[in-house]
């Protein structure tokens, strides 16, 4: 399991919580995530993000 | 004309939206539900520029790179000088995070998102925490102070110098450099204002430059902010001065004078909703989504955002001409009878996924944590030194600065802090 951040907004989607509040069960990868999918905070897409480690 | 031929563009002037007028600043909520109901998007006679109000719209428009912030695409900035006859302004303005593409832009925004984002609020609670004490202990045991004077004038330019490491007796003068950049690319402002603004940013530059020189002297540039900025490098690329001054001007646009209204109407927010204010108090987990809902709430913005059309295109109904000029007008946005039906109710516990306060997409606010951070420590400072604050004479004897350039500028706002009765009562 791993952590993404949005590099425009520093939103973290952590793959081992998910969103559950956004529909996104804990464990969801996030190469999983749909396409189209964007960042709750700011909008980017999903190529805005890289691998965190905090 | 970029008029559709077969549909005539919605128009607008100042009889619907005058921005400027004091009626307007000190109660725009009117005009915002007229032209949210009425006028979604409009060309604004007078104004010479779009109007988009919706909170659908303004939130397609941040998303859309069609849409740029790049002043130099405007149909009426003033032409591009030779490289020859730049001035540091220009040259910075280059290399700006409104400017570049979008790969360039990407770029900074990583180089920059360690000194910025969520995870090292906690760092940046430490650098600038003594800031907010200090504001407090200057405001003592008063039993009235000005929010403006004693907090929100002083604070955010102060933050903002302290994070790029502006020694503290250069604040007044990085205040000014502060204030003339913002005014540089304003369309709202005439050309002979602006180059008066311009002017007065080229001593803050020079300033910079210095620093920036005197990082590169060194062996090690250092670990705060600048010093990574110089030592930085992202494939094998390093930042040159002017990309480093064009990351700083985003930072104090973003942060240092926009700032200035978030402490005035969070206090005033909160003295206006006693059952908010407990509430916050007796839970402070809530304060990030407290100070995200006392922005939205508060509306401060009186020409908020602007954007230009890369290309001619259609949206919203409408057809948009290359060049022109569009006023992303967030401030409506906010208060969208569609997206909140509620609009008018302060609530700190309120779900604001997507919610445009700062912004969206790829030019989000690039300071929304140091905002975040900055609000957070003033109003737990607030609340735990003025337990009995209220604001004086019912409304603060409020007054604003009519003629500021972009904002609904509170420069008054008397609060009245009752330390005498609970000195009495002790």
């Amino acid at each position: 399991m791993q952590q993404w951040i949005c590099v425009i907004c520093g939103f973290i989607y952590d793959e081992a919580e998910g969103m559950p509040d956004h529909g996104i069960a804990p464990g969801t990868r996030f190469e999983d995530l749909p396409e189209d999918w964007t960042c709750p905070e700011c909008g980017s897409p999903k190529s805005a993000f890289e691998p965190f480690v905090g | 004309m970029s008029d559709n031929a077969a549909t005539p563009r919605t128009e607008i002037d100042s009889s619907v939206f005058n921005p400027f007028s004091p009626e307007f600043v000190r109660e725009p909520q009117d005009t915002w539900q007229r032209m949210l109901r009425d006028y979604p998007i409009a060309w604004h006679r007078e104004l010479q520029m779009w109007v988009v109000n919706t909170h659908e719209l303004c939130s397609a428009i941040l998303k859309n790179n069609v849409f740029t912030p790049n002043f130099r695409m405007w149909e009426h900035a003033p032409p591009e000088k030779p490289e020859a006859e730049k001035n540091d302004f220009d040259k910075a303005f280059d290399h700006s995070l409104f400017t570049v593409s979008q790969k360039q832009h990407l770029k900074l925004r990583k180089l920059t998102m360690p000194a910025f984002s969520k995870p090292v609020m906690g760092r940046i609670y430490g650098k600038i925490e003594d800031l907010v004490t200090e504001c407090f202990d200057d405001i003592g045991d008063a039993e009235e102070f000005d929010v403006y004077d004693a907090i929100a004038n002083k604070l955010p330019v102060r933050a903002i110098a302290r994070m790029v490491g502006v020694p503290t007796d250069r604040e007044a003068f990085f205040h000014d450099f502060a204030v003339n950049l913002i005014m540089a690319t304003r369309p709202n402002l005439s050309p002979k204002q602006r180059d008066a603004a311009i002017e007065g940013t080229l001593p803050g530059f020079a300033f910079f430059r210095e620093l920036i020189d005197e990082r590169r002297a060194r062996d090690e540039p250092g670990d705060d902010f600048l010093g990574s900025l110089v030592g930085a490098s992202e494939d094998g690329e390093s930042l040159d001065d002017y990309d480093i001054l064009a990351v700083i001007f985003a930072l104090i646009a973003a942060g240092s004078d926009t700032a200035t209204d978030l402490h005035t109407y969070a206090i005033k927010g909160l003295l206006e909703h006693p059952d908010q204010m407990q509430k916050l108090r007796d839970n402070p987990d809530l304060m990030e989504n407290a100070i995200i809902e006392l922005l939205r709430h508060g509306s401060m913005g009186k020409l908020p955002f602007f954007r230009f059309a890369s290309e001619d295109v259609d949206f919203g109904g409408e057809r948009i001409g290359k060049g022109q000029c569009i006023l992303v007008n967030l401030s409506a946005a906010w208060h969208d009878p569609a997206r909140y039906p509620d609009w008018d109710k302060l609530d700190i516990e309120r779900r604001l996924d997507g919610n445009l306060v700062f912004g969206a997409g790829a030019h989000f606010c690039i300071g929304t944590y140091l905002v975040r951070v900055q609000g957070g420590l003033m109003i737990s400072e607030f609340l735990k030194r003025f337990p009995d604050a209220e604001l004086a004479n019912g409304d603060g004897d409020i007054d604003y600065d009519y003629a500021h350039h972009n904002a609904r500028r509170i420069n008054r706002l008397h609060v009245r802090t009752h330390q005498n009765a609970a000195r009495r009562a002790a």
